[in-house]
């Protein structure tokens, strides 16, 4: 590869006009001809039989279309364990459990309906706490598994473990030891565009969805499978994306409301949409799962760690989605944040009454890391190390194969560590005397930044397609949903290709143009579509210098003779160039080893034209490649806890300096300094943001967020009373620095980032606090009234 | 029964026969064709809806179609100038990366401008402030601070570049 | 589903409209009721807007303030007889919503709404201000302690309006804040706290503390203003009101706060309210 011309530039993103101006068009804004609006009747039960549904009052209310229920449409099953129905059968296992459905001429008219069906319940026994779940003879909440088979206790039957080295040796060999229980809560991902999708039928019986989605192809695949339960074999469905009012791994499930409007749509042979309104988003869509967490680590005299011990309780809710494998990705950290020789893994997920719950950024890493990185500093703590060197000294190194099997092809942990110090003057800041109530931490991660793979493919697909002016379109899979995706390909494309960045136009994610993608979470869009673009775009300049054998001369002869009688004449022979010795850059072709003489310079455009019409004969030719990429991964062994999910690994610390209010118990923020090692850094801007937008998650996580609920119920379903971090909120700088390694793997040198951000952020601003005030607080979300009971029990100490 | 209302938008008269409940959200995105203006909460607490009615900023998803009779009323379809390029504050969201998602980004930059016009020297926490009602979660906020604080010395400055 | 939106241009027409129709919900801001109308699919059979009545619109400035029930608590917290005299108000106006909020709400909807956290509350019971109310009948005045019975309860009769709320004018050498916390800058209130302070050197002549969030409905804390009235300006006074203040409140748990912290908070916002304010010079600012 020559030098780079695009990558790392700060360049607007390509979505962005559109968004500014009020263009872009999101789930909300979409209509389709005679469109009815759906809208769904949830449970008002935790767990209950259901003695019955009457749906006359609803039925007869003018401009209602159709009202279902699980008895009069066909099963649809669906989930990461098939354990779900679109509209319940029997019974009802939470609060937000799909009964009823009615399809209607307006969204008022639909909501009005659902509040005519009257339902009939046989309240259950209901189980709220993991503990209670697991009991010895607690009521089950799913009699039977996906295929019928009866179940015998609550616990989800996904496991997930890792045992490596020698734990008892590792126990001999600790001078100190610490444990602690931490827990993390259920929390909102609060996009700003809520839920949502259009189901539409052609006459032909083919299925297109409109759907706010991260995963085009693998809801292709569940909405193929609902056909099928419909009895509609070899009809085919498309999923088309809009522009997504943000995800944060909501999209990362398909949901019972999609195919309840592929229910209402298949009834009434009309488009329908349903949308969720803010209510509704926050009660009856999956939350980020809360987790009790119990860790026990040491380390020898010297501060080097001896043994790490992590055993986790994961309460799933009523229904298993993809968040259910959060363990999975927790091994990451729980094996590999720092080099520990021994270690126990142990995750159970459990079922209870509460809300189901999905994915979120980071996935189970923020939820790990929040133990360990807190610990970290109680064991440095106890051997009387300063938590930045007690990291240093067990420090990740390039090279490093790790308890898991992560192959640790880059790592710039140490330098983010040394400049993360350097910037919050560490040891200065720590020893000298400061105000009361002032204090700093840091809190280091580990994130995979090459894909991470939990399904049999973790690929990506391409295609990129000239046009006869010069521009690329591009067609991939992945989801533009706010990250930036769309910066970095064009870039990378853009460089792939050699064509300016402003000719790279990106298709909308269609699954019947797109070529296939696993989806886009595990901060793998730009890793995968850069990976795909080099590919496919070798592919293309291939075709182009070997055609250009043929076609350049006759350009530049053409160059010439504009140009006119006696220019241009030099001893460069132009007409005998071979493939090689071509190269193509910002849309135009030359010769390597030619000057930069304007008449042996061809247009991108006018070639491709010429390669299409000129030639005669019907021998002319257009330009469109594709290419797949597969990283070179493992799909781990679950119950073994080993193999190396990801192509690459991305690094990072966060610094924080907080001031605590001793009185009213709250935290400020003074500053926050990030260092990551994502490889490279792609799209500045897209990257500063990623950065930016999942450190204030990480502060919302840390400080203000939970989704509170009594009894299975939520008892804060709207930002009235979630509260999420405002502008006001965010009044500390915050201090973003990049370290470089140039992945051999990545594209371009990257690694992945979008989830990086959100990681360290809750543990670091917790090891500040202890530093400030010495209280050690293990629930989030850090509350002003836990620090003041902390602070009080310390006093009482 | 429908009545009749008719208000000032983005500089043309409009007039549209509305169900007297209606909220001027709804109008705007349903009767007039308008999408720009976002509904993202539907109480007031997300900004995602912000216009302006007569200069002011007010949460459209608050605000009683009927009220809006007779004032003239900005949408953020109502910023990029005739030939269609964007406003000096639009454009700083774009230099910045101030949108992301994009959702909210409609009902921050009419936030901003009705900031701007009120305060054409705004501090970060004056910016910050006046920001408090609009929720985005995916900037963090700090990209916009940085565009909103360059449209405000681009457009004292009177030039776009 | 009958429905009519009515907006008077005067007084005495919407009077006329308050009591052809007792069932209507009147509408100044709209910020409170549009949230509850669009929450729920009843509706009233009439909304009578005081958007349009000029009467309403401005803030009199005579023998202390009458602020108009259609005034938005953004031109309220700009007057500048407000921002000289009354500073417990305009500090509450300032972390009252959000601007947009505040280009919309009004006083007296804030009022009406009777919010056991109603951020204007507090101060209002702290410069003994009055409601105004107004029906075909005539005229009456209320204190905001007679205003506001309960939770989401008034005083407010059928086919009455609140027109204005007023201000009394303040000895000269009053001074007054007002302190309130939440989760995070937009919020309600976990509670919120005004006092007042009039100062003869080093003794506190007369004292009016209010809080919000803490009770049933906003309300003065008269225990804790003895505590304070007629002893020495000093920490140990502060001290000894806070410890009144936390025992006589009585907050509950919600989702914001429990019980135990809105006690200890209410408590540390006393203290520091009066130790500001006796730090500061007098004179209302």
């Amino acid at each position: 590869m020559t030098e780079l011309r695009h990558i790392g530039r700060d360049v607007a993103r390509p979505d962005g006009a559109d968004k500014v101006g009020g263009r872009a068009r999101y789930i909300s804004d979409i209509t389709r001809p005679g469109m009815l609006h759906g809208a769904i009747k949830f449970s008002e039960h935790a767990h209950a039989r259901i003695v019955g549904i009457d749906t006359s009052r609803a039925e007869r209310l003018a401009g209602v279309r159709a009202v279902i229920t699980g008895d009069d449409v066909p099963e649809v099953r669906f989930g990461f364990l098939r354990d779900n129905l679109a509209l319940k059968k029997g019974k009802v296992r939470q609060f937000r459990d799909e009964i009823a459905a009615v399809a209607a001429i307006d969204p008022d008219v639909a909501r009005e309906a659902i509040d005519l069906i009257d339902v009939e319940y046989e309240p259950l026994p209901a189980l709220f706490a993991p503990e209670e779940a697991l009991a010895d003879g607690a009521v089950l909440i799913h009699e039977t598994d996906a295929a019928g088979r009866p179940a015998t206790s609550n616990l989800v039957p996904a496991l997930c473990r890792h045992s490596s080295g020698d734990l008892d040796a590792g126990k001999r060999a600790s001078r100190f030891v610490v444990e602690g229980l931490y827990t993390v809560p259920r929390i909102q991902q609060a996009c700003m565009g809520t839920a949502g999708c259009i189901a539409e039928f052609d006459l032909n019986g083919n299925l297109t969805v409109t759907a706010k989605t991260q995963i085009p192809f693998l809801a292709q695949r569940d909405f193929t499978n609902a056909l099928r339960a419909l009895g509609m074999t070899g009809k085919s469905v498309r999923v088309v994306v809009p522009a997504v009012g943000g995800a944060f791994g909501t999209g990362l499930d398909t949901h019972a409301y999609e195919y309840i409007s592929i229910l209402l749509a298949w009834r009434t042979g009309k488009p329908v949409k349903i949308l969720y309104d803010r209510h509704e988003e926050f009660a009856y869509l999956s939350p980020r799962q809360s987790a009790e967490l119990f860790i026990r680590q040491g380390c020898d005299e010297n501060g080097k760690l001896t043994f790490r011990e992590i055993e986790v309780t994961q309460d799933n809710g009523a229904y298993v989605s993809w968040g259910a494998t959060y363990p999975n990705v927790m091994l990451v950290a729980a094996t590999s944040l720092h080099r520990v020789p021994n270690i126990r893994f142990d995750a159970k997920i459990d079922y209870t009454n509460n809300t189901y719950c999905q994915a979120m950024r980071g996935y189970g890493n923020p939820e790990v890391t929040w133990p360990i990185e807190s610990s970290l500093d109680d064991l440095a703590a106890a051997a009387g190390i300063d938590p930045y060197q007690m990291r240093l000294l067990n420090c990740n190194e390039p090279g490093d194969l790790t308890p898991m099997g992560l192959d640790l092809q880059t790592c710039g942990l140490r330098e983010c560590l040394e400049k993360t110090a350097a910037t919050l003057a560490w040891e200065r800041t720590r020893s000298e005397p400061r105000p009361r109530g002032r204090g700093v931490g840091m809190a280091a991660l580990i994130n995979v930044g090459g894909g991470g793979k939990i399904y049999r493919s973790d690929g990506s697909g391409i295609i990129l397609k000239l046009d006869d002016f010069g521009n690329v379109n591009v067609s991939y899979g992945g989801v533009e949903m706010g990250q930036g995706l769309h910066s970095a390909l064009t870039l990378m494309v853009a460089e792939a290709v050699g064509v300016l960045p402003e000719r790279v136009i990106i298709n909308q994610t269609d699954t019947a143009t797109s070529p296939w993608d696993v989806g886009t979470h595990a901060s793998r869009g730009a890793f995968m579509a850069g990976n795909a673009a080099r590919a496919a775009g070798a592919k293309l300049r291939d075709r182009i210098f070997a055609l250009a054998e043929e076609i350049y001369p006759l350009e530049v002869e053409r160059n010439l003779a504009a140009l006119g009688e006696g220019e241009g004449l030099d001893e460069f022979d132009f007409r005998s160039v071979t493939r090689d010795g071509f190269d193509l850059q910002d849309g135009w072709i030359f010769c390597k080893d030619a000057g930069e003489e304007p008449w042996l310079r061809v247009e991108l455009g006018r070639f491709l034209r010429s390669a299409h019409f000129a030639k005669q004969g019907g021998d002319g030719t257009i330009f469109t490649e594709e290419a797949f990429y597969e990283p070179p991964t493992d799909l781990p062994d679950w119950e073994e806890g080993y193999g190396n999910m990801s192509a690459a690994y991305t690094f990072g610390v966060q610094g924080v300096e907080v001031e605590v209010d001793e009185d009213t118990g709250e935290v400020t923020i003074l500053r926050l300094v990030a260092v990551t090692d994502a490889g490279r850094v792609l799209s500045r801007q897209a990257a500063e943001g990623q950065l930016y937008g999942g450190i204030v998650q990480g502060v919302g996580y840390a400080l203000y967020e939970e989704v509170i609920s009594a009894e299975g119920r939520i008892l804060n379903p709207g930002f009235t009373d979630y509260k999420i971090p405002t502008a006001a909120d965010i009044a500390f700088p915050i201090d973003l620095q990049w370290v470089e390694t140039n992945d051999p793997e990545g594209p371009f040198g990257a690694k992945g980032l979008g989830e990086a951000g959100i990681v360290p952020t809750a543990p670091a601003i917790a090891n500040a606090i202890y530093d400030a005030v010495g209280v050690r607080i293990r629930d989030l979300p850090i509350t002003p009234e836990k620090v003041v009971q902390a602070l009080a029990a310390k006093v009482g100490e | 029964m429908k009545v009749e209302v008719g208000f000032r938008l983005n500089g043309y008269e409009v007039r549209a026969e509305v169900e007297p409940h209606r909220r001027l959200l709804d109008v705007l995105r349903d009767t007039l064709g308008e999408t720009g203006t976002k509904e993202g909460c539907g109480e007031g607490e997300c900004g995602a809806c912000t216009v302006l009615v007569d200069g002011a900023a007010v949460n459209s998803c608050l605000f009683p179609v009927c009220e809006a009779a007779g004032t003239a009323v900005t949408t953020v379809e109502g910023l990029a100038t005739a030939s269609g390029s964007l406003s000096p504050l639009q454009r700083a969201f774009l230099d910045h990366g101030g949108a992301q998602c994009g959702f909210c980004t409609p009902g921050i930059v009419m936030a901003g401008v009705a900031l701007l016009a009120e305060n054409p020297n705004p501090s970060d926490a004056e910016i910050r402030y006046a920001l408090t009602g609009n929720l985005c979660r995916c900037t963090g906020y700090i990209q916009i601070l940085d565009a909103i604080r360059t449209a405000a010395l681009v457009t004292r400055g009177g030039s776009s570049d | 589903m009958r429905f009519e939106y009515y907006q008077p241009s005067t007084t005495a027409e919407a009077l006329e409209l308050a009591a052809r129709f007792p069932d209507a919900e009147i509408i100044a801001g709209g910020t409170d009721l549009m949230v509850r109308l669009n929450k729920t699919r009843r509706r009233p059979p009439a909304l009578i807007s005081l958007r349009r009545v000029r009467e309403l619109a401005h803030i009199e400035n005579g023998a202390g303030l009458r602020i108009g029930a259609a005034v938005p608590l953004r031109d309220v917290a700009a007057h500048p007889a407000v921002t000289a005299g009354y500073p417990a108000l305009v500090d509450a106006i300032r972390v009252f919503g959000s601007p947009q909020i505040r280009n919309m709400a009004t006083l007296a909807g804030n009022l009406c709404n009777a919010s056991p956290g109603a951020d204007c509350a507090p101060p209002l019971l702290i410069y003994d201000a009055v409601v105004e109310l107004r029906s075909a009948a005539g005229v009456r005045e209320l204190t905001i302690e007679d205003f506001i019975l309960g939770p989401g309860a008034t005083a407010l009769e059928a086919g009455e309006i609140v027109t204005a709320i007023r201000l009394p004018p303040l000895p000269p050498d009053a001074r007054s804040m007002y302190l309130r916390k939440g989760r995070v800058q937009m919020d309600l209130a976990i509670t919120g706290v005004a006092a007042r302070l009039e100062l003869d050197g080093a003794i506190c002549v007369a004292a009016r503390i209010a809080a919000g969030a803490v009770a049933p409905v906003p309300r003065r804390l008269s225990r804790t203003e003895s505590v304070v009235a007629g002893a020495a300006a000093g920490a140990e006074t502060w001290a000894r009101a806070r410890a009144e203040a936390q025992d006589e409140i009585s907050p509950i748990s919600d989702v914001r706060a429990s019980e135990q912290y809105r006690r200890h908070l209410t408590g540390v916002l006393v203290e520091r309210s009066l130790a500001q304010l006796a730090s500061t010079s007098g004179g209302g600012t």
